[in-house]
């Protein structure tokens, strides 16, 4: 009787419950991956409860510190080491690790590498190939001015605060959406999610789970009367 | 200690290799069993780090959760499932591992975690972890990874005005099938007969489409 199994399933998915098992038929897969991919898609329901990660959070700190020894106070599910897993692991790794090694090409220009102390802080971008851009007249940036610039291949704020000059990435770390220039606050705001940054790259301001990075510095310096950044040839 | 994630990695590359690279020969060879192996030449390139554990934990719990809710459609499931991921590869785990083979090693985890909770409650794999799914690929912080969403609503738009109405309003709208049949002004055996026929004629439509 799986059909009577399949709609319990369907319809504890409706509920929002755990469903319960069943002897599936090959007929029954469809259904319920189709509903399971319709309730997935529900609104929300991707985000974890916090008190679920506050209490998964202890519980793992719990089994790593090796307090989990016996199986009383609702252990973290113990991992079945068993040998079959292993064999899993190791036949689906390779393509799996390419998939995400494939998947964070893109992304490794605005990637950070820890400090040597071990706190993450602003990364410079430093392109393997680039040469001096000029993207403002030195006269054109006077001292508490800011600028943007797109030069094609990184768009970016520079600006003079004490004599020096600043250049930061204009993309924010978070989704990668274009950040805008507040004149009057003089901060870095992005359209999406209302995250800001300072115009020297800190993270000022932010509504996400995880504080986004701090903005990617450019390299920046000024010659024969004109500011320029360092950064790859623009596109042909 | 097993070194676990570097030894995903070290697989990925392959012996005697440099650090950053692997060939699509050597791919090719070790996983002979995996349909989509055609990877092109590829390149470990994230150089970023997690300082810790927790660190690991906290920038990859919701993706992970994420990744589970949309293979199994509710939270209490989700939620074991995403605990399972984490108590099994965090304590082989070394963090000295870069970002990416973190994730490498979590994904490949999660996949083993939902085969065997698939073999465990239906004895069918109703859904898996494929290539296609990645960590990466659903930021911390998004309601729901576009993805879904996507395959959601195409799967919706192909099926007639009364079958995506039902199915919107039980499975996207959570509403109870007397909301739904005064939505819709039918009546309440009519709505479950409904939504009945519309949740076939959606697997049908994936049938066709995969």
């Amino acid at each position: 009787m799986s059909r009577r199994g399949a709609r319990r399933f369907v319809a504890d998915l409706l509920r929002g419950r755990r469903p319960r098992s069943f002897r599936a038929q090959d007929t029954d897969v469809d259904d319920l991956r189709a509903a399971i991919t319709l309730r997935s898609a529900q609104p929300g329901s991707g985000v974890p409860r916090e008190e679920f990660v506050a209490d998964l959070h202890q519980r793992l700190a719990d089994q790593l510190a090796g307090k989990h020894s016996t199986e009383d106070a609702e252990p973290v599910r113990p991992a079945r080491v068993d040998t079959t897993r292993r064999r899993l692991v190791a036949a689906s790794s390779l393509a799996a690790a390419a998939a995400a090694v494939g998947a964070v090409a893109d992304h490794v220009l605005t990637t950070r590498t820890p400090a040597p102390d071990g706190v993450a802080g602003p990364q410079t971008l430093v392109p393997n190939t680039g040469s001096w851009r000029t993207v403002a007249a030195s006269a054109d940036l006077t001292e508490g001015g800011v600028q943007g610039f797109d030069l094609g291949t990184v768009v970016g704020f520079v600006s003079r605060t004490g004599g020096a000059l600043r250049a930061v990435s204009g993309v924010c770390t978070h989704l990668g959406c274009r950040l805008a220039l507040d004149v009057p606050t003089r901060q870095l705001d992005c359209p999406c999610h209302q995250t800001s940054f300072a115009l020297d790259g800190e993270l000022l301001r932010h509504q996400l789970r995880v504080p986004p990075p701090a903005l990617p510095q450019l390299e920046v310096r000024e010659a024969d009367g004109a500011v320029q950044i360092y950064a790859p040839p623009g596109p042909a | 200690m097993v070194d676990a994630a570097r030894r995903v990695a070290r697989m990925a590359r392959g012996p005697g290799q440099g650090r950053s690279s692997f060939t699509k020969s050597r791919a090719e060879e070790q996983v002979a069993d995996e349909p989509s192996a055609g990877t092109p030449l590829l390149r470990v390139v994230s150089d970023e780090f997690y300082p810790d554990w927790e660190a690991v934990y906290r920038d990859n719990v919701a993706r992970v959760y994420r990744l589970m809710f949309a293979k199994v459609g509710n939270r209490p499931d989700a939620e074991d499932l995403t605990a399972e991921v984490f108590a099994t590869a965090l304590r082989p785990l070394r963090v000295s591992a870069s970002a990416a083979e973190v994730r490498a090693y979590l994904l490949v985890t999660a996949r083993t975690v939902l085969a065997g909770h698939w073999r465990r409650t239906l004895g069918r794999e109703v859904t898996t972890l494929t290539d296609e799914d990645s960590l990466e690929a659903t930021p911390a912080d998004a309601p729901t990874s576009a993805d879904t969403a996507g395959r959601a609503a195409a799967m919706l738009a192909q099926l007639p005005e009364s079958y995506r109405r039902i199915l919107e309003l039980r499975f996207l709208e959570s509403c109870s099938v007397r909301e739904a049949a005064t939505a819709m002004g039918i009546s309440v055996t009519y709505a479950k007969v409904l939504q009945h026929r519309a949740l076939r004629a959606a697997a049908a439509l994936r049938e066709v489409s995969e």
